[in-house]
């Protein structure tokens, strides 16, 4: 690890933030050690607050007693994005398997997918790949009040900003917005308004060079 | 008197047995938690870690098992969700749980405060320090400062701080293998 990360991390922990993913060496991890001994060591600040123990406590009983459909509460908006995206990401894996099964031909019946992901144009997903076809991430258009879009990426050895643009189907290309991929990993989303889910055909991921890094297609 | 066909079922109620998970979750979530926070010393991975070994843990437990047992498996999973937390976050088991050694944590009677060796294992290590490497890790761990605090107080530049700061911390390392029991 450079002195600068390793410098971060320690900033990190005196903060008392969480100190962010890096590759350590033994060495390293020995400061990073000594670090959280001294931390730890701060008085009054080693007890749990109260609404973080009755925060789990309440999702632990909904965990031992899941609540009846009349007891739902609202799912907060990341959660649902997060959970729509690992739906989708099952249908994705359904239907390759429905084509791989089609195609060698051992099956006649009509397969059945099992992910509850809604039909139509409700939600739309696609594969972000390199030229190449290397899989670097995913991007989901959902449809609804408000429709948004959202994506996560993983580009290894990639640090810095990235913009999304998202092709339309009559071919105009709408910049849709800039993030920031840390340690090769990153997420975005947010809402759009003007743009039709349904007549989204794309997205493509461009580096401030203008370079592309990488493009989705949207599932019909 | 109740007659021989109305006696009704009764069962015993081990006292050193929890009767539902609620106890066991109030009996060990403050102490669990600080043992967490003494690992990792932020608040937002304490929570994190001690709410994974909750979710992880409750599911398949038996309540069957006495509370030295259930301690002894909430100290298990706790011990495998941080090696995995450092894993994922630096690549290296920077802090561990040692199941024997730990249990300490979750045994205290209630209402005392869990046993912690931080604040004697910090002044071991900053009393062996020379003066102004003391002085820098005080300042930044125990006295909440910023580096630009600490350089103010200390008279130095920002970046004389973050120097001094970096070789006190790597003097306290070797110092803190040194000194360990």
């Amino acid at each position: 690890m450079t002195r600068r990360r390793l410098s971060a991390i320690v900033d990190a922990i005196a903060a008392g933030r969480r100190p962010k993913r890096f590759r350590a060496d033994p060495d390293d991890a020995e400061v990073v050690r000594t670090a959280i001994a001294l931390r730890a060591a701060r008085p009054g600040e080693a007890g749990p607050t109260e609404a973080f123990v009755e925060d789990l406590f309440q999702r632990l009983s909904e965990q031992a007693n899941p609540p009846t459909s009349a007891e739902l509460r609202p799912v907060p908006a990341r959660r649902l994005r997060v959970a729509l995206v690992a739906a989708a990401s099952a249908a994705v894996l359904v239907a390759g398997t429905v084509v791989a099964t089609e195609k060698l031909g051992t099956s006649a019946t009509a397969p059945s997918a099992t992910a509850q992901v809604p039909h139509g144009t409700v939600l739309r997903t696609g594969t972000f790949q390199t030229t190449r076809g290397r899989v670097l991430g995913q991007i989901v258009a959902y449809r609804g009040h408000p429709s948004w879009v959202f994506m996560n990426v993983d580009v290894p050895n990639y640090e810095g900003r990235i913009e999304c643009m998202l092709q339309v189907d009559d071919g105009t290309t709408v910049a849709f917005g800039t993030f920031t991929i840390h340690n090769g990993v990153g997420q975005f989303s947010r809402a759009i308004g003007a743009v039709n889910v349904s007549r989204l055909r794309g997205a493509e991921l461009v580096n401030p060079a203008g370079s592309a890094v990488a493009a989705a297609t949207f599932a019909a | 008197m109740v007659s021989g066909g109305d006696v009704p079922y009764l069962h015993v109620v081990d006292d050193d047995a929890y009767g539902d998970w609620e106890s066991v979750y109030r009996d060990n979530v403050d102490r669990l938690y600080r043992l967490m926070y003494a690992r990792v010393g932020n608040r937002a991975d304490a929570e994190e870690l001690t709410s994974e070994v909750f979710t992880t843990a409750l599911r398949p437990l038996r309540l069957s098992s006495s509370k030295g047992e259930v301690r002894a498996y909430l100290l298990l999973t706790a011990k495998t969700v941080l090696a995995s937390h450092w894993r994922r976050r630096l690549g290296q088991p920077v802090t561990a749980i040692d199941p024997e050694t730990d249990l300490a944590y979750l045994t205290q009677p209630p209402g005392s405060e869990p046993p912690s060796d931080a604040p004697a294992r910090a002044a071991r290590i900053l009393e062996a320090l020379p003066e102004r490497y003391r002085r820098i890790l005080e300042l930044r761990f125990l006295e909440a400062c910023s580096i630009k605090e600490a350089a103010h107080t200390m008279q130095i530049t920002v970046s004389n701080a973050k120097v001094l700061q970096h070789r006190a911390l790597r003097m306290a390392a070797s110092l803190d293998l040194e000194l360990a029991p």
